[in-house]
């Protein structure tokens, strides 16, 4: 077969077995169980479960608020990849191990931090509170916790990428008349762009499970404040399994077309590449 | 004038990498700057793209100063050696970049797109992506791009470095072309000689930060002015020798060249000697040119059109070899033949051949070699191993020789040495210096250097003279010493009296004639400080308010020196270069 080639490694029978196994063992396994689990209720039950206003007020909340974190974390990412890869000063590299510490971190821990910080009577919340601004018990709350927990996948995306472009392709450009901006939207963006993307998808992925650190702080008021996890937990503490499953099904087939759909737009960039060059 | 410099200095944590750099480059030259990596010569580059600031000094381009102004409002096309192509987007869109930036309309634009690649030959490339064109074909896509704007300069820097040398001397005579064809003045960075010249109309050399000369390349190989232009544009064979009323004398033997210095004191000075103005025959009889000794063949090497030999000199020829080849190992005489003269005369490893000399070129720099003097061996031994020292020998690819005078600095000694002094005699700083200098001043030593043990390579230098008959001297030693240490150079007038308006426009006037004699006569740039008062008083001033400077002071008459630099020398806390010209 063409695909098959030389390499240092054992055969592709072995490998491409050891893939399979793995991905079935670890990943598709469990997600079918989850999908038969929910398979046994009843059509009518199922759609009751999923469509009832607080899991709707949920769904809206997750995937928002990721979203939204992922956003953040894009344009943060970006700059603060940026400023570790172009610049010398000091304590640059306690500031990049420091980019890994929620990687790191019980999530819970990371709850309780912000919770602390941005209660109403918590170091920063105390001073916003005046100005009107709730951060903690609000969805602000959650899109922080998110924001916090999915940073670390966006600045590690963005950075080899950024690495890789060259100081000369910038100083090209502006012997050429382009000036800063110019410079950014038409050099570095495009250079960049798929490393966006990934390091947006693998931050919305991670804000989309996450449950420890936004439980602390999201104060869980059903419709307002209260993530599709927590309601699954929820689901489970009333022994409830399979509306539990039947939720946890809904948010893979969400995901699923996300990250797909981001996925696809990759391929499409790359393609459009390929194409322009033929 | 297309490129005006003046006086550029770049600085990178202290240590200048552009020194003191002035040049002007014509309308339509092609204009070479050639150095080894590190010399300054990209930094250069990118001070006239505009790409790096400068420190101090001005930069024009056709008359516009355009020191503070920004790369992109400068209108230069620059050429990088890793072709800087955006990957990211067709030829097309490359070479339009500038275009588009200028907001020009798409018809236009691809107008001059279609021109452009016709003139670096890649015409219906337009749809490619940089990385399905070869090397060759990406640096054609680059200088296209740089020449799209119509910009009045265009700075190459190292174009070929990253492509293999068949398509090296292709995109070579292209770019040639394409600079004549649009008459466009090109400034060309490299640390190639044979592509500077290949290309060149003008070569300036640098080194160490320093533009050390300038000049069309058959000019600058036939008769350089410094050792290390004699080494790097091409291999020379260098010689410590005489100058004498008869002649250039090598090993003792006359080379000829009387012609250009009739009447001059004997003095030691530079021979250079290129490999191709060897001669070797079966005897001394057989040689065409001037005889200079019987050496042995050491190795033969072929490289196709050349032989390359190297000879090993008898011993009985006292012809000291400070270099051979490029610079390192000046053991044998590096020697090439034509395979004409292959022909005429085949030889072997081993064998025993007449060595002689067709063409002798003497350096104008003064300073030849260093003799450390001491009262005993062990003293002038420890001095060859001074750290500053040891680096200038290095440096300036001469050598050390050592001379005991155990009466060295007594006072009622006669008026006697053991032989005359060449080169530059150097003594130790540990007390009594000024007694010691004065010992040797007066037995005829001309450049005197009184070294304190622990100096370091210095980071200003200053210079001075006492009476106007010294200045061409100090300035010529000055000059050499400034090509071998990356350090900037400071000429302190200083006039007695105070400074009121009539003294003070005399002052100016000198400081004036002594920037532009540098100048002109030693490519050395410098910068002039203007001062009143006492010279001693100043100098030591200036030499206490920062450390490692070096002091290189003229005298035309020993009164001087006992008047006003004993006391600058007694703490013996700084290098001091005595140079003493104009007593008889």
């Amino acid at each position: 077969m063409s695909f098959r080639k030389a390499s240092v490694l054992p055969g592709f029978g072995l490998t491409f077995g050891f893939t399979t196994f793995f991905l079935s063992a670890i990943v598709l396994l469990p997600l079918a169980a989850l999908v038969l689990s929910a398979a046994a209720m009843h059509w009518s039950d199922f759609l009751r479960v999923v469509s009832s206003p607080r899991a709707l007020g949920s769904y809206r909340l997750s995937f928002g608020a990721s979203l939204l974190a992922a956003t953040i974390n894009v344009v943060f990412g970006f700059i603060i990849a940026w400023t570790l890869v172009r610049y010398e000063f000091p304590g640059r590299k306690i500031i990049d191990a420091l980019i890994d510490m929620p990687f790191a971190l019980p999530t819970a821990v990371s709850g309780i931090a912000l919770t602390t910080v941005f209660a109403q009577n918590g170091w920063i919340g105390r001073y916003l509170e005046p100005l009107g601004i709730k951060v903690a018990y609000t969805w602000l709350g959650v899109t922080l916790a998110l924001t916090l927990i999915s940073m670390p996948f966006a600045v590690r995306a963005v950075q080899p990428a950024l690495q890789e472009v060259q100081r000369e392709l910038e100083e090209a450009a502006e012997t050429l008349g382009a000036g800063r901006l110019y410079v950014l939207r038409r050099i570095i963006l495009p250079t960049v762009l798929p490393a966006l993307l990934t390091g947006f998808t693998l931050a919305f992925a991670r804000a989309v499970g996450e449950y420890g650190s936004v439980i602390f702080i999201a104060g869980n008021l059903p419709m307002k404040t209260e993530i599709t996890p927590l309601l699954i937990v929820i689901h489970l503490e009333e022994f409830d399994y399979q509306g539990a499953a039947a939720l946890g099904v809904v948010m893979l087939a969400i995901s699923f077309v996300i990250l797909l759909a981001i996925n696809l737009l990759q391929a499409w960039g790359r393609r459009r590449h390929v194409q322009a060059s033929h | 004038m297309s490129i005006t410099l003046d006086q550029v200095t770049k600085h990178y944590a202290g240590v200048p990498v552009v020194n003191d750099v002035s040049l002007d480059i014509g309308d339509g030259e092609f204009f070479v700057l050639l150095g080894p990596s590190g010399s300054g010569k990209s930094t250069l580059l990118r001070a006239i793209a505009g790409l790096s600031g400068v420190d101090h000094g001005r930069i024009s381009l056709h008359g516009r100063d355009v020191t503070h102004i920004a790369a992109r409002k400068r209108g230069v096309g620059l050429v990088f050696q890793n072709y800087a192509l955006f990957r990211h987007m067709t030829v097309a869109d490359n070479i339009e970049f500038a275009l588009r930036v200028r907001h020009m309309r798409a018809r236009k634009r691809r107008q001059r797109r279609e021109e452009l690649l016709r003139l670096v030959a890649l015409e219906g490339m337009d749809n490619r992506l940089p990385a399905q064109l070869s090397g060759g074909q990406q640096q054609r896509v680059a200088v296209a791009r740089a020449l799209a704007h119509k910009p009045e300069v265009l700075l190459l820097d190292e174009p070929f470095g990253a492509l293999d040398a068949k398509i090296r001397e292709e995109l070579r005579r292209t770019i040639r072309q394409v600079q004549r064809e649009l008459g466009i003045t090109t400034v060309l960075v490299t640390h190639d000689q044979e592509e500077a010249f290949a290309m060149a109309d003008r070569i300036g050399i640098m080194s160490q930060g320093r533009l050390l000369e300038v000049g069309a390349p058959h000019e600058l190989y036939a008769r350089p002015a410094t050792r290390f232009v004699a080494t790097f544009l091409g291999a020379a064979n260098l010689f410590l020798a005489r100058r004498t009323p008869d002649g250039i004398q090598v090993g003792g033997k006359t080379m000829g060249g009387a012609e250009r210095f009739p009447a001059a004191p004997e003095e030691e000075v530079v021979a250079v000697v290129r490999p191709e103005e060897v001669e070797i025959a079966p005897t001394r009889e057989a040689l065409s040119s001037r005889y200079l000794g019987h050496g042995m063949i050491d190795e033969v090497a072929f490289t196709g059109a050349l032989e390359r030999l190297r000879v090993r000199l008898d011993e009985a020829v006292h012809a000291p070899l400070l270099a051979a080849g490029d610079g390192d190992g000046g053991t044998a005489l590096q020697v090439t033949r034509t395979r004409l003269a292959h022909r005429g005369y085949e030889v072997q490893q081993g064998q025993s051949v007449a060595v002689g000399l067709r063409r002798v070129h003497v350096l104008p720099t003064p300073l030849s070699s260093f003799t450390a003097c001491a009262r005993s061996a062990a003293l002038a031994d420890a001095l060859t191993h001074q750290p500053l020292l040891a680096e200038l020998v290095e440096r300036m690819k001469t050598r050390i020789a050592v001379r005991v005078e155990p009466a060295l600095g007594a006072a009622d000694e006669p008026l006697q040495a053991q032989g005359e002094f060449f080169g530059t005699t150097v003594i130790g700083a540990e007390g009594d210096n000024a007694l010691r200098a004065e010992w040797l001043l007066r037995r005829g030593v001309k450049d005197l250097l009184v070294l304190p043990a622990n100096a370091a390579p210095p980071q200003r230098v200053l210079i001075h003279w006492m009476g106007e008959a010294a200045r061409s001297a100090t300035l010529a030693v000055s000059a050499s010493v400034l090509r071998h240490v990356p350090a900037e150079a400071v000429y302190l007038g200083i006039f007695p009296g105070h400074g009121d308006s009539e003294r003070h426009s005399y002052g100016m006037r000198e400081l004036l004639d002594a920037r532009s004699e540098a100048q002109a006569a030693h490519g050395l740039d410098m910068r002039t400080e203007l001062h009143f008062g006492d010279a001693a008083q100043e100098l030591t001033r200036r030499l206490a308010e920062a450390p490692a400077q070096m002091l290189i002071v003229g005298i035309t008459e020993l009164k001087h020196f006992a008047a006003a630099f004993r006391a600058l020398l007694e703490g013996g806390r700084w290098p001091v270069l005595i140079v003493q010209r104009g007593t008889s």
